[in-house]
């Protein structure tokens, strides 16, 4: 069966070193090894951790791409080593040949690869990420909700969710802010807030709301483009804010504020009107308060703001919102249709 | 610290369960969960076709006897009946209390739980969520006892039970993040830490750290271990990996075909087909293979499980996962090609001596789902079976463990103890000129089992089996670990799990050898019948000054008398 043999070749790991016992700051170890086409980059570190050096220190378990474990940065990205061929990584190297292996962002490091997954479940409880269920405990297994199609369709993908924080590790709101609730918990919220089952939603939402929540997400959509199983978080975080404006009446926050000023401007000029911004998101007195004093601080380093631009209607913006609305409305029916 | 009321070494499904039981049971109890991976890590969420339960949403005329009876007969009469029977009827209960706290099960039209056919099962009774069910439950759970409040120690790693004159005082772990040995007093113990299959290594199908680390700490501080030798292997384990292909693409209706084109299960169970227990389609499969109607590859012989017929919408549906681990791990796409499989160790039958209410022999010390043998699988669990026993026994030794904690005192656990354990730890980071590879005793372990002590086994091949494991634990003395520093040192846990591979290995090899039958997955050329004379009992063994001493235990019977097997 000679000439069935997989294609080989040497491949180098440029692999993040840190032993917080005897290491300052972290460093990189390069180690280059036989690689075998269709391997994984977990599998060649297995590889290197049992033939070339046992000290190098990762995560590992199922390594089937379910439990999340081995989730660090390949080449830059946020990925499960488990699911990441070598092969197909080879083609996005910086350094031809060199896959550069690192430890998840924006959590604390603890060594080499791994780093300390605690702040995820303090913020699972933080946030009720649970089902506090509507059924009383002592009448629990007696008989089961009916649950209908769509319902279930609401959080289905969000259920497919690992925990294995590649999203949190590619947020560029909890770069900034370790405080922010995080994509990977904001899904889970939104699933039990959607899920007839619950009893908690008021509350979860309630906290949600407050600073460091969901009103902090920039729509970067890093969180979506990254997540090892696909899973459409954004529309998680728009279903929150949603959920936050129109049902649970929580449009007294700045975060909701915000945004409506964004729909009202867009709806009648197709433009932002900055100028006035502020002053609906935080009213006039925080304006004065907090952004006035700035100005003059601007003003005194030669900093001088450009006067806000006068904002024009966009031509064409109203019939444009008709055709847009008609057409959105008639994707949604069709969406029902295939749902069928 | 102050000792626990409870703790629970393990953070899968059984062990979740066991703290939320326990801590509905008895809300003033100090409960801790001990778990060397985050909870949410554990291999019950590798689990991906679903847990039995009479519910019968689907085939009206299912019922909780049937469910029993397919249970009883898919063991090969070796479970333990009144295990069955509780296993059985508190099936649909533990169904609904997880849909009641917010397990996504699929559904039917009518808006019911939806349940599809399995393995050995006379109804399709298989509660589901697509293939990702295992990891639902254990979301659910964990999420449960966050709620709840459960103490989680994560990413500890127990090394010992401390006891003095068979008297259980508590553990011994090492904390992962700082290599610190810390005693955990304790007036109960659940040993729930899962299976011990990974003793198969590249044959198996479990994850890395399924090294039977409970089983091993039990069978050290002298409680026995029951039928060990019954190690199920999966049929459809991926051919390069060893990962698996849920039965539920049996269950949706794949074929398995050889290379001769044939459906060849037609051979061997005509009228269950794909569908027959899986010792049967393991062994038909391996048989196929063995005399020549498999395919070659440089990654070893296979057989062909074929969904193209499926359709690419119900593969996209009710087998994403399976259609994603093909892809990732093989190249093909099942939609198009059929997947390259081969039978894979899958699933420990034998475990923990427990009684029905979780209980071991030694007072105080419980456990619970694979690392436990009750015995509700007997010589062959069914599909859908084994994340039903992690709940209903989960819970029931909770249960047991609360209502029992306060009649067992905690002893001290002395400085000198662990300071022995710290030593025996450091011990394998000293530099000697000889020294062994782990990662190569891991391999020939992995191997020699899978050769020997696989499938088919007939005494010869099991005394060189024997021999080679008791070689490899001596060699195991002569073993290094390179890395000495304390935080997270993954060079050590994997050596210490080598290590409980080992001890429970001979233990598996030991068995196989004194059973001189064929029952359910325990398959002797030599003896090709079952014997029920002579070997209708479970197979005890204990560890006596460093030895591995075989004992019996009688089955449990009660209305099913012992009948032939035939699919």
């Amino acid at each position: 069966m000679g000439e069935h043999k997989e294609e080989m070749r040497d491949v180098t790991f440029r692999v993040l070193r840190f032993n917080p016992q005897v290491d300052n700051k972290p460093y990189f170890d390069d180690y280059t090894i036989p690689v075998e086409k269709g391997i994984t980059v977990l599998r060649a570190l297995n590889y290197i951790k049992e033939h070339v050096d046992p000290t190098v220190s990762f995560r590992a378990f199922c390594q089937a791409g379910i439990c999340g474990s081995c989730g660090m940065r390949i080449n830059g990205i946020s990925k499960l080593g488990c699911t990441t061929q070598v092969w197909d990584e080879l083609e996005k190297c910086k350094v031809p040949n060199v896959i550069k292996v690192e430890p998840l962002r924006n959590m604390p490091h603890i060594k080499d690869l791994i780093v300390d997954m605690d702040p995820m479940v303090e913020k699972m409880k933080k946030y009720s990420n649970w089902v506090e269920s509507t059924m009383p405990e002592s009448r629990m297994g007696e008989k089961e909700f009916l649950i209908a199609e769509e319902e279930f369709q609401e959080y289905d993908k969000a259920t497919d969710c690992i925990l294995c924080a590649s999203c949190m590790s590619e947020c560029s709101i909890l770069r900034a802010n370790k405080e922010y609730v995080a994509p990977a918990i904001l899904l889970k919220s939104h699933r039990m807030n959607v899920d007839s089952r619950d009893g908690s939603h008021d509350r979860r939402m309630s906290e949600l709301v407050k600073d460091h929540g969901v009103w902090d997400c920039t729509h970067c959509y890093r969180c979506q483009e990254t997540c090892v199983k696909s899973i459409p978080i954004m529309d998680a975080i728009h279903g929150i804010r949603e959920d936050a404006m129109v049902t649970r009446g929580a449009k007294d926050t700045s975060g909701a504020r915000h945004a409506e000023a964004f729909m009202e401007d867009i709806a009648k000029k197709g433009k932002l009107v900055e100028a006035t911004l502020p002053i609906r998101t935080n009213g006039i007195g925080w304006t004065l308060k907090n952004l006035l004093p700035m100005a003059f601080k601007m003003v005194m380093k030669r900093r001088t703001p450009p006067p806000p631009p006068f904002v024009k209607s966009s031509k064409g913006i109203k019939k444009f919102r008709e055709e847009f609305s008609e057409m959105s409305g008639r994707v949604k029916g069709e969406q029902k249709d295939h749902k069928k | 610290m102050k000792p626990f009321d409870i703790v629970v070494v393990g953070g899968g499904g059984a062990g979740l369960y066991a703290a939320m039981e326990a801590m509905k049971t008895n809300p003033s109890l100090n409960i801790a969960v001990l778990s060397k991976v985050y909870p949410n890590r554990s291999h019950t969420s590798a689990a991906q076709g679903g847990a039995n339960a009479a519910l019968a949403n689907k085939a009206k005329d299912d019922t909780v006897e049937m469910h029993v009876f397919d249970t009883i007969k898919g063991s090969d009469y070796l479970a333990d009946q009144d295990a069955a029977e509780v296993l059985c009827s508190e099936a649909p209960k533990i169904i609904r209390e997880l849909d009641n706290i917010g397990t996504p099960w699929s559904r039917m039209d009518d808006n019911t739980i939806a349940q599809r056919p399995f393995g050995g099962a006379g109804r399709p009774r298989c509660c589901y969520c697509a293939d990702k069910t295992g990891h639902t439950i254990l979301q659910t759970l964990y999420e449960q006892c966050l709620r709840k409040g459960v103490f989680f120690f994560n990413e500890y790693f127990v090394l010992s039970l401390s006891v003095d004159d068979s008297r259980m005082k508590g553990l011994i772990a090492m904390n992962m993040r700082t290599g610190k040995i810390e005693a955990f007093r304790a007036r109960t113990v659940i040993f729930a830490t899962g299976g011990y299959a990974k003793m198969y290594w590249n044959r198996s199908s479990n994850a890395a750290g399924n090294s039977g680390d409970g089983q091993a700490i039990a069978y050290r501080a002298g409680i026995p271990l029951k039928d060990m030798e019954f190690v199920q292997f999966h049929p459809t384990g991926l051919r390069k990996s060893g990962l698996l292909v849920t039965e539920g693409a049996r269950g949706e209706g794949g074929y398995l075909i050889n290379i001769k084109g044939e459906r060849f299960m037609n051979r061997y169970a005509p009228e269950k087909m794909e569908l027959g227990p899986r010792d049967l389609v393991s062994r038909s499969i391996e048989t196929e293979i063995l005399e020549g109607r498999g395919f070659d590859s440089p990654a070893g012989q296979y057989i062909n499980l074929d969904l193209t017929h499926l359709g690419a919408d119900l593969i996209k549906s009710r087998l994403p996962q399976i259609r994603e681990m093909s892809m990732y791990f093989e190249g093909v796409d099942p939609i198009e090609e059929p997947i390259p499989i081969r039978p894979t160790a899958h699933y420990s039958m034998g475990g923990i001596d427990t009684d029905i209410y979780g209980r071991t022999p030694m007072d105080g010390v419980y456990a619970a789902g694979e690392a436990a043998c009750v015995s509700v699988h007997g010589a062959n669990r069914l599909g859908g079976n084994s994340l039903l026993e992690i709940l209903v026994f989960g819970r029931i030794a909770g249960h047991t463990a609360a209502e029992e904690a306060g009649r067992f005192d905690p002893g001290e656990i002395s400085r000198q103890e662990l300071e022995a354990s710290e030593h025996e730890l450091r011990e394998f980071m000293k530099p000697s000129g000889h020294y062994e590879r782990y990662g190569a005793l891991r391999e020939e372990l992995g191997q020699t089992l899978a050769v020997n002590v696989g499938i088919f086994r007939e005494a010869p091949k099991i005394e060189k089996g024997i021999a080679d494991v008791r070689e490899l634990k001596e060699r195991f003395r002569h073993v290094r670990v390179f890395d000495t520093s304390d935080v997270f040192n993954t060079n050590l846990i994997q050596v210490l799990e080598l290590q409980n591979m080992l001890d429970l290995a001979e233990t598996v090899a030991l068995g196989a050898y004194a059973r001189e039958e064929s029952r359910g997955s325990h398959t002797r050329t030599d003896f090709p019948k079952r014997d029920d004379e002579n070997w209708h009992k479970h197979t005890l063994c204990t560890w006596e000054n460093g030895k591995a001493v075989l004992g019996e235990k009688p089955v449990t019977m009660g209305k099913y008398e012992l009948q032939e097997r035939t699919y």
